[in-house]
């Protein structure tokens, strides 16, 4: 893990905590052991590290925590396959093998000075989350936030607690927080699907960058009630994921698109423009 | 450019010459039908005229199958592993294939340096050598059937030897330390340059280009062709192997049987194979076979912007390889439906 000039060189991180988000997700603090790098590490909201179980894999995750924070990162892991399933295994003092950041990120600094949008579906949380906290860390660059956390059921709803854990300082920092679910007849809160909630948003439309993750299916609809309510097409970014290998543009599995529009969506994206995703046949 | 004549009297001194720089490998016949690049033993097996090979020349670049690093599992450590990367000349490439390696150049070579790649394309000596197409090929469609970068030198056939192009520093180099075998360019050289050239290019089966090809690919994506031909293909990945462009790989962690130690190794993939899309959970983002034989001619005739050429070079290797007998460059005219193509003989 020395030879930095290697693309593919892994850097060792120490799992910190543990922390069962819902059955399935599981967050992960994490801190490079190399003091250097450690030091010089930085990322932006949106882009991935591939985490690496020698012998096992290696997988693309979304960062989720703020940027602000040197040092440490989190990373939020559904158990799904392989690797994931042996990464749910760690216990703290564990190590893992890291490499990235990869992929554009959010473009933060033409958030800056609007409202922010955030709507996620599902485990699309996971990247805005990291937009939310860097936007909270930052909170005087931005005007009014409004996230949109949904999922099918109640206890699906990542980082629930900690957003409801937040009431007190989102109300004093003109920060709305909405979660809702879709399936689920014993929540106590707002039902039905996160576009379903955009009217009811702090945000200007008139002025705001929106940033949506969710499953690629829901996209269309939530552009329709976006654009019905006056949002800036020019101002809509969604995240996307495919399977990636290598992360730096190479292996070619992320490869999407169309003839006149083809992206790898690791270095060219996650993050694409709605003018790109509605242009382009294939990419979600 | 630097012009120079070998004459045909020192083409196996020139060979014998090249193969100083480090091992020699170049195209040979390996059977009845097929070529291929393999190193060379004995000067007077290699092959100045051929078609293609069976094998690309990105092997050379992109083994195969090779070792990334290897690991501990019980310290967590990945160490880099190269593996032995020494000088080798590469001889006989045609136009096509150098335009192919520089397409990889701007993959593999991009903001994220691949190492391994990098390694093994400044230990190489890419030396080109002109060919006659035959029916499979449509590199001047593609406007890749000429190349002014991406070698060190180019042979162009002569009636009694060869007129060289000198392509790079290392190019002159060869050529400074060489002279004796070498002669200048006489009028005679430059006319039957100009004849080769004029009777390469009246071979080729198609004229123009097929700029236009990816916005009518776009828009033809519910042709009834898709079926019709992804229902032929097999999903054997022929022909994204013999593609010089294809270089899609699949990385693993292989343990060794101690279970204390592995490797990690990357080889060839190819996204005609069910596995190239698949992700954990199931999903698939190109889940059928219709899928990825689409994907394929997308991902071929988009654009490579750094070099404003398509990723597919004309080559004709995917049609003359395929075992279903499916034809690309077919079912690209039939795609864009031949306005205004003129096929030479057929007036």
């Amino acid at each position: 893990m020395e030879s930095s000039d290697n693309v593919y060189s892994l850097y060792k991180c120490r799992l910190l905590r543990v922390y069962s988000l819902t059955d399935e997700e599981k967050l992960f603090l994490l801190r490079f052991e190399d003091s250097d790098i450690a030091e010089s590490w930085s990322f932006i909201p949106g882009q991935f590290v591939q985490v690496a179980l020698p012998g096992v894999g290696e997988v693309p995750i979304s960062i989720c925590s703020s940027p602000m924070r040197r040092g440490f990162f989190e990373l939020c892991i559904k158990k799904v396959g392989k690797v994931t399933s042996m990464i749910h295994k760690l216990q703290p003092g564990d190590c893992v093998g890291i490499r990235g950041p990869y992929g554009n990120g959010f473009p933060m600094d033409e958030f800056e000075h609007s409202d922010i949008l955030l709507i996620a579906a599902g485990i699309g949380m996971v990247p805005l989350r990291s937009v939310f906290m860097y936007a909270v860390d930052n909170r005087w660059k931005f005007g009014n936030i409004t996230v949109i956390n949904s999922a099918r059921y109640g206890d699906k709803l990542l980082f629930r607690k900690e957003l409801e854990a937040m009431r007190d300082i989102a109300e004093a920092e003109n920060i709305k927080i909405i979660q809702t679910v879709t399936r689920d007849p014993e929540w106590p809160g707002r039902v039905g699907r996160a576009q379903e909630h955009i009217k009811d948003a702090n945000t200007d439309p008139k002025n705001s960058c929106v940033a949506v993750c969710g499953p690629p299916q829901a996209y269309r609809s939530i552009f329709e009630k976006l654009i019905e309510a006056g949002y800036d097409p020019n101002k809509i970014y969604v995240t996307l994921e495919r399977r990636m290998k290598c992360g730096v543009g190479k292996c070619g599995h992320c490869i999407a698109g169309s003839s006149t529009f083809l992206k790898y969506i690791c270095i060219d994206g996650p993050v694409f423009g709605y003018y790109d995703i509605i242009s382009t046949p294939g990419l979600i | 450019m630097r012009y120079l004549k070998l004459g045909s009297r020192n083409i196996d001194e020139f060979l014998g010459r090249i193969s100083n720089y480090g091992d020699l490998y170049a195209p040979q016949k390996i059977s009845e039908k097929f070529y291929d690049y393999r190193k060379v033993e004995d000067i007077s097996q290699v092959e100045f005229n051929y078609n293609r090979t069976i094998t690309p020349a990105k092997k050379y670049f992109i083994p195969p199958k090779h070792e990334m690093f290897e690991f501990d599992m019980e310290t967590g450590e990945y160490t880099e592993t190269m593996g032995d990367v020494k000088p080798f000349v590469l001889f006989g490439l045609h136009a096509c294939s150098i335009v192919a390696l520089r397409i990889l150049d701007g993959v593999y070579l991009n903001e994220y340096p691949d190492k391994y790649y990098a390694a093994r394309r400044k230990a190489g000596i890419i030396i080109g050598i002109s060919c006659l197409p035959d029916e499979y090929c449509f590199c001047n469609l593609r406007r890749t059937d000429f190349v002014d970068i991406g070698f060190d030198l180019f042979l162009h056939e002569l009636p009694d030897g060869y007129l060289i192009r000198v392509g790079s520093e290392r190019g002159h180099e060869i050529v400074d330390e060489n002279m004796d075998i070498f002669e200048e360019v006489s009028n005679d050289d430059i006319e039957n340059f100009k004849k080769f050239e004029k009777k390469r290019h009246e071979m080729f089966k198609y004229e123009g280009s097929f700029d236009n090809l990816r916005y009518i690919l776009e828009l033809t994506e519910n042709s009834p062709l898709w079926d019709e031909e992804s229902e032929k293909c097999l999903g054997c990945g022929n022909c994204t192997m013999t593609c010089p462009t294809c270089r899609c790989y699949d990385v693993q962690d292989l343990p060794d049987i101690d279970g204390k130690h592995g490797k990690r190794i990357r080889f060839w993939d190819s996204c005609q194979f069910r596995s190239h899309g698949l992700v954990a959970g199931g999903h698939n983002f190109r889940e059928t076979k219709k899928d990825r034989f689409i994907n394929r001619y997308v991902c071929k005739n988009a654009y490579f912007y750094p070099l404003g050429t398509s990723y597919c070079v004309g080559c004709g290797n995917c049609t003359y390889f395929c075992p279903a007998g499916i034809d690309f460059l077919k079912n690209l005219i039939k795609i864009r439906d031949v306005v205004g193509e003129v096929a030479h003989g057929e007036q």
